[in-house]
């Protein structure tokens, strides 16, 4: 079971972000609120990749659906930005939804080429209809507070940030969390043990799109402009690099990987591409070395994953006793 | 307007025999090595500037140069294979496409930044192979053109030879079909494995080094060619080389023409990238296994 996050201990992290904001300067304050915004697309990537093995490259499309429903919102109708963010939210977990529902029958590399497939016609539609997205000028949007500070912020992606990881391991420690394990493991063993799971394919898109959406609705507001290369494939590298760097299949892991990696992106901007260069080494050494993560083998606990002999063939009977456990609790 | 479609046609036929070759490697890396090569596009790139920097700082002939981006995108597959793939053939990995998709992307951001570290972003046009162009009727088409797609062609119908009348190409074959039936009768297989991939990422330098004089080369020029590649190979079915050849043609033509004959000529030009990776989404909707899919190749 994934462990409880409000244990002591998880206060020190919580108690110590909320105290940074006066001790920075406004640039450092800038790219840790930022951070919090690729924290969250992180956290649900790693929920949506890692957990349940639906390894998606469309990731970024849905948080400039959020964003820009969000923006357009606000700039066409005046709606109001937390009401824009709202629908922002739901309109990314309903094309989530659609995606999830049409990838039903595919798997491993096949589902991540129609994300990539979906994600680049997203993105050169954004640049195409112009009239409506301003294209590759980008689209003002009016930003949720008024004045220069970042502080309002830096609070505002902090508390987002809190609130999606509770809603994720809420729901990682239901019983919905097993189910999406034993559905990444094996599909054809966890429909065999009675579990449905188209619904929770479809189930987990949703959830992690809308999260997407609202990363992006929140980005959206605070930097003031969107643009097409929100949904590049190296901003969609770049989260992937930080969910596995940090750790895949771990919330906390993700983000204290997402924090780490664009902070160590920001101290190598003077690199300029080179740190994208660097960022893939490290992905590459990641995997290669600690498959679970940096933040896990931090923990003391990538050793046991690491040498765990996880022979393929068993994974079905590992996932499925599991399985049957919790749905006789259930 | 007949002559206009002919030329559309023979153009698409021109990229659609470089798609070929790009694809025809990423299916040797898919139906032996069995996962999706994501850097197979920065391979591509790759291969273009090997052979532009052959020409400019070697002083190697065009045609030649072909063979020298060749060789060098297969040393750097086979490296790469041999330092990242190698847990993909033990218990030391999980869940295998993972990891794959994980490490190949990796190696696409890392060749691509460094290419815009090392080359710079600006394009750059290697000599053409022959200066000039045929002039058949109404249409003119470059001899630049008619070299790569002939010795395209070439390389398409050498691989299959290879594949079929050597004793490493057989070898392939057979652990493609089956590692463990492989291993019985003495094939070592994860030699086979480093030969695939380097392979793999040779055919697809070589098609960079080809389509460098037509279109100029860029870092970034990799991106859309690599998603061609996975449409190509999909519509082909995956692991099936005649299919992709066959996929690589058709998709080649098919772009032309949409993009010669789409209504509004600002959007057709936006879309022309949006074209391959729509028809990508409709094939894996609706025939996943793609044309030609071959049964014992399914993707697990």
């Amino acid at each position: 079971m994934p462990r409880s996050p409000l244990q002591i201990w998880w206060l020190v992290p919580i108690v110590a972000a909320l105290a940074l904001p006066p001790l920075l300067n406004g640039y450092w304050l800038h790219v840790l609120s930022v951070s919090w915004y690729y924290a969250i697309l992180a956290a649900s990537w790693a929920l949506l990749a890692g957990y349940a093995g639906q390894f998606s490259f469309a990731h970024m499309a849905f948080a400039a659906i959020g964003g820009y429903a969000s923006g357009l919102l606000a700039v066409d109708l005046h709606l109001p930005v937390p009401l824009g963010i709202l629908c922002g939210i739901a309109a990314a977990g309903i094309v989530g939804a659609a995606i999830g529902w049409l990838c039903l029958r595919m798997r491993g590399p096949y589902l991540s080429l129609f994300t990539l497939a979906f994600a680049l016609i997203f993105q050169l539609m954004l640049i195409a209809e112009y009239q409506f997205t301003r294209g590759s000028l980008g689209l003002s949007v009016p930003e949720i507070f008024a004045g220069r500070s970042d502080t309002p912020y830096y609070y505002t992606g902090f508390v987002l940030l809190l609130v999606s990881l509770s809603a994720m391991s809420f729901l990682l420690r239901s019983r919905v969390g097993i189910f999406l394990r034993a559905l990444r493991e094996d599909e054809d063993a966890a429909e065999a043990c009675g579990i449905d799971t188209a619904l929770y394919k479809i189930l987990i898109f949703t959830v992690t799109s809308a999260i997407a959406g609202l990363a992006g609705g929140f980005y959206g507001h605070f930097v003031g402009i969107l643009t097409p290369n929100l949904v590049t494939i190296p901003e969609m590298g770049l989260v992937v690099a930080m969910a596995v760097v940090g750790g895949v299949e771990s919330l906390p892991g993700a983000v204290v990987g997402a924090v780490f990696v664009y902070v160590l992106s920001e101290v190598l901007r003077d690199t300029g591409q080179m740190r994208f260069v660097v960022l893939g080494l490290l992905i590459m050494l990641t995997q290669r070395y600690a498959q679970n993560g940096l933040w896990t083998l931090a923990l003391g606990r990538g050793g046991r994953f690491w040498r765990r002999p996880p022979p393929r063939a068993v994974a079905p009977e590992a996932a499925a006793p599991a399985v049957e456990r919790e749905t006789n609790v259930g | 307007m007949f002559e206009y479609f002919l030329l559309q046609v023979l153009n698409g036929l021109v990229t659609g025999l470089i798609y070929a070759l790009i694809a025809a490697g990423l299916t040797i890396i898919f139906s032996v090595l069995k996962i999706v090569n994501f850097g197979h596009g920065a391979l591509y790139m790759l291969g273009g500037y090997a052979g532009y920097y052959a020409i400019q700082l070697l002083g190697v002939p065009p045609i030649p140069a072909v063979f020298v981006a060749m060789a060098l995108t297969f040393v750097v597959g086979v490296i790469f294979e041999r330092v990242m793939l190698t847990p993909l053939y033990s218990q030391k990995v999980d869940r295998k496409d993972e990891y794959a998709i994980i490490v190949t992307f990796a190696l696409f951001m890392v060749l691509e930044n460094a290419a815009i570290v090392a080359f710079g972003p600006f394009n750059k046009r290697p000599p053409s192979f022959a200066e000039g162009a045929v002039h058949i009727g109404l249409l003119t088409v470059t001899y630049d053109r008619l070299v790569a797609a002939g010795f395209a062609a070439l390389l398409l119908i050498g691989l299959s030879l290879f594949m079929q009348r050597t004793s490493v190409g057989q070898a392939l074959d057979a652990v493609s079909q089956s590692r463990d039936a492989a291993a019985i009768i003495g094939i070592d297989a994860k030699r086979m494995f480093a030969v695939a991939f380097g392979l793999g990422a040779a055919l697809a330098g070589g098609a960079g080094a080809l389509i460098a004089p037509i279109f100029s080369l860029s870092p970034t020029m990799g991106d859309l060619p690599s998603v061609q590649a996975y449409v190509i190979v999909v519509l082909g079915g995956m692991g099936s080389v005649p299919g992709s050849i066959i996929g690589g043609i058709l998709l080649g033509i098919v772009e032309g023409l949409g993009v010669g004959f789409y209504p509004d000529a600002n959007r057709a030009l936006a879309y022309s990238n949006a074209f391959g990776a729509l028809l990508l989404i409709i094939t894996l909707l609706v025939r996943p296994t793609g044309l030609f899919g071959r049964a014992h190749l399914r993707m697990e």
